[in-house]
């Protein structure tokens, strides 16, 4: 009797296992077409072959510049914005146990993005000290209303509320920003603003690429507590995660990821906002779902600027597609919380 | 048998950001029996749980378990030693019951090692001992409130601690039910020894089912003993505030205490707790 109850349950541990594994590889198969697609389609179209020997550093005519100084910065930015966007906000949602609670609802996204359109329109500033401020200004957010929503004691509500007033803030301060710019500053702020992997260098793609190496395996290392979190404070912390430290690990490493991701790239709109939920839905619940999530967010920032810059007459900025993808989840996700008749 | 351990608290103050609840207690855990802790709504009950448990951190005092303090002890490693199931804990949306069950063994998990042998015997022991093997793939949403209440001890039992607080692990349940858990407890405590300590509402129930009572009020131990002798009418008056007859239990011996209001009495004058209108 209990001996049928051990195989059963090693049974669906190990198809969910098994499904896990399946997911995780397609979504890395996908990202890696993605990737090449990326790396080939263009004005000139280059067979796979002569990308290849590009990435090997052989020069080839014509490909070498295209390829190699062009296409890969562009894609190397989609690729660990994406995932720093889909890993860190998978993380936002599951710690504070809520779906809207993520960069771009709770405003650091707007933190980030105030203190860009601030330095490229008010201190006429270099894209370093763009990046450094928009950083600086994401995290600062993040301090403030994590210390307005404290109070007595921490409320998840309160910090998503309080997270809102502050985004509308800090859009009010970006749209004031806009009216009294230069004319020929704008395009530069609007085009940050809206998410674009257009004039991605190597120099400048070097910080998000080392904060996403370091902090991945932290917080991959952390999953398997912040499983243990989603049973609220007290049973976490009788299953001996030490809760306090464990919360501050996984803010501080998410959020210096998004960060430095939209530091680098611009706010990417909803994609943050999506791939949680869709890695969720593709690997289920009772597993960490960090990395699957993170290569969503690969697919979606990369898929939505092939789009963006294939799929009409004009060019659109990757974040304008993912907008337009996200939107509607997000109306969903009121109506149905609406609903329900809880925040 | 689950080893003896000795679980101690001495002179500990507790208590909410600046808000005191717990004034000076000392108390010992009885090792391998159930200890059942009573008292009025707001008396401290569930927080001297919770500070034992390590939950709330004392102001002042010392929480040990075998003569160290439990602060000094690796969370992990006390887990294993140590389980608290809470009062309302949080069901993960879509998860299942065996996956939630599974849970209480992360104590037990070091950095990258799988499931063993040992973990899915646990599990499926664990579920076996709370009667919730049918509901293995179920969904918990789809679960009844005792159904549920089964799987988060069954997830406390996956633990394999040797002691084991409930805060109120019957509340919000049926009669039915409430018996049933409690019954599934002292099954639990007389197989394996595991030392019970839990909060409950239900006085007569508390009375029936425990060897060892903590009486506390107003953030103080007033009394401690086996339920006949720390439940008399005196101390229900004390702690509840409430006129009451203490009889014997007609189906087990334990007391039963039998409140008296102001209505619904007998013509007969009860000698011992004149009725005050």
């Amino acid at each position: 009797m209990i001996n049928d109850t051990i195989l059963s349950i090693m049974d669906s541990r190990q198809k969910r296992q098994r499904r896990f594994i399946i997911v995780t590889s397609v979504l890395a198969l996908i990202s890696l077409a993605l990737c090449c697609s990326m790396l080939m389609l263009g004005n000139t179209i280059y067979p796979v072959a002569d990308v290849f020997r590009v990435l090997m550093g052989e020069e080839v005519k014509g490909a070498s510049f295209a390829v190699g100084t062009i296409r890969l910065p562009r894609m190397l930015a989609g690729v660990f914005a994406g995932f720093a966007f889909g890993a860190g906000g998978y993380i936002f949602q599951t710690m504070l146990r809520n779906p809207l609670a993520n960069p771009n609802v709770i405003g650091i996204t707007a933190g980030s993005s105030a203190a860009a359109v601030f330095c490229i329109i008010v201190l006429q500033a270099g894209t370093t000290v763009i990046s450094i401020a928009s950083v600086i200004g994401g995290l600062a957010t993040v301090l403030v209303i994590y210390g307005l929503s404290k109070g007595s004691s921490f409320s998840i509500g309160r910090l998503i509320l309080i997270g809102i007033g502050i985004q509308a803030m800090l859009t009010a301060v970006i749209n004031y920003l806009l009216l009294i710019g230069q004319e020929n500053d704008l395009p530069a702020a609007m085009r940050w603003l809206s998410g674009s992997l257009n004039g991605a260098k190597m120099e400048t793609l070097l910080p998000l690429v080392v904060i996403v190496l370091i902090f991945t395996p932290i917080l991959l290392f952390f999953g398997k507590r912040l499983e243990m979190l989603e049973l609220g404070e007290q049973a976490a912390t009788s299953l001996g995660v030490d809760t306090n430290k464990t919360r501050l690990i996984l803010i501080v490493s998410s959020v210096l990821m998004i960060a430095l991701a939209t530091a680098t790239t611009g706010p990417i709109a909803f994609v943050a906002f999506l791939s949680g939920p869709i890695a969720k839905r593709l690997v289920g619940v009772g597993y960490s779902n960090i990395l699957p999530a993170g290569l969503v967010g690969i697919s979606l920032v990369l898929a939505s600027d092939l789009i963006g810059q294939f799929a009409f007459v004009a060019r659109y900025p990757v974040g304008v597609i993912t907008g337009i993808l996200g939107a509607p989840y997000l109306i969903y996700l009121l109506i149905r919380i609406n609903r329900k008749g809880d925040l | 048998m689950k080893p003896t351990h000795t679980f101690q608290a001495e002179s500990i103050t507790a208590g909410y950001d600046k808000k005191t609840i717990l004034h000076d207690i000392s108390i010992a855990i009885p090792s391998n029996k159930i200890s059942i802790i009573i008292g009025a709504n707001g008396c401290g009950k569930s927080t001297l749980l919770k500070t034992m448990a390590r939950l709330i951190k004392p102001t002042s005092g010392q929480i040990s378990l075998d003569g160290k303090p439990i602060h000094k002890i690796p969370p992990k490693h006390l887990a294993r030693v140590l389980g608290l199931l809470p009062q309302s804990p949080i069901v993960p949306e879509g998860i299942t019951v065996a996956d939630l069950v599974g849970r209480g063994r992360f104590p037990h998990h070091t950095f990258m090692k799988g499931w063993s042998k040992k973990d899915y015997e646990a599990v499926a022991e664990a579920m076996d001992i709370m009667n919730i093997t049918e509901f293995a793939d179920r969904n918990i949403d789809e679960l009844s409130g005792g159904q549920r209440q089964r799987v988060w001890i069954a997830m406390a039992l996956a633990q394999q601690t040797d002691i084991l607080f409930l805060d109120e692990p019957t509340t919000y349940l049926d009669i039915t039910y409430q018996v049933e858990i409690l019954d599934m407890l002292t099954d639990l405590n007389r197989k394996y020894g595991t030392t019970i300590v839990m909060v409950l509402h239900d006085i007569n129930l508390s009375a029936r089912y425990a060897d060892h009572i903590f009486a506390l009020n107003k953030g103080k131990l007033v009394a401690e003993g086996t339920p006949s002798e720390v439940i008399t009418s005196s101390l229900i008056k004390d702690i509840f505030n409430l006129n009451c007859k203490v009889i014997e239990d007609p189906v087990s011996d334990s007391p039963s205490v039998v409140p008296i209001g102001r209505h619904h009495n007998k013509s007969i004058s009860i000698s011992e707790n004149p009725v005050i209108v």
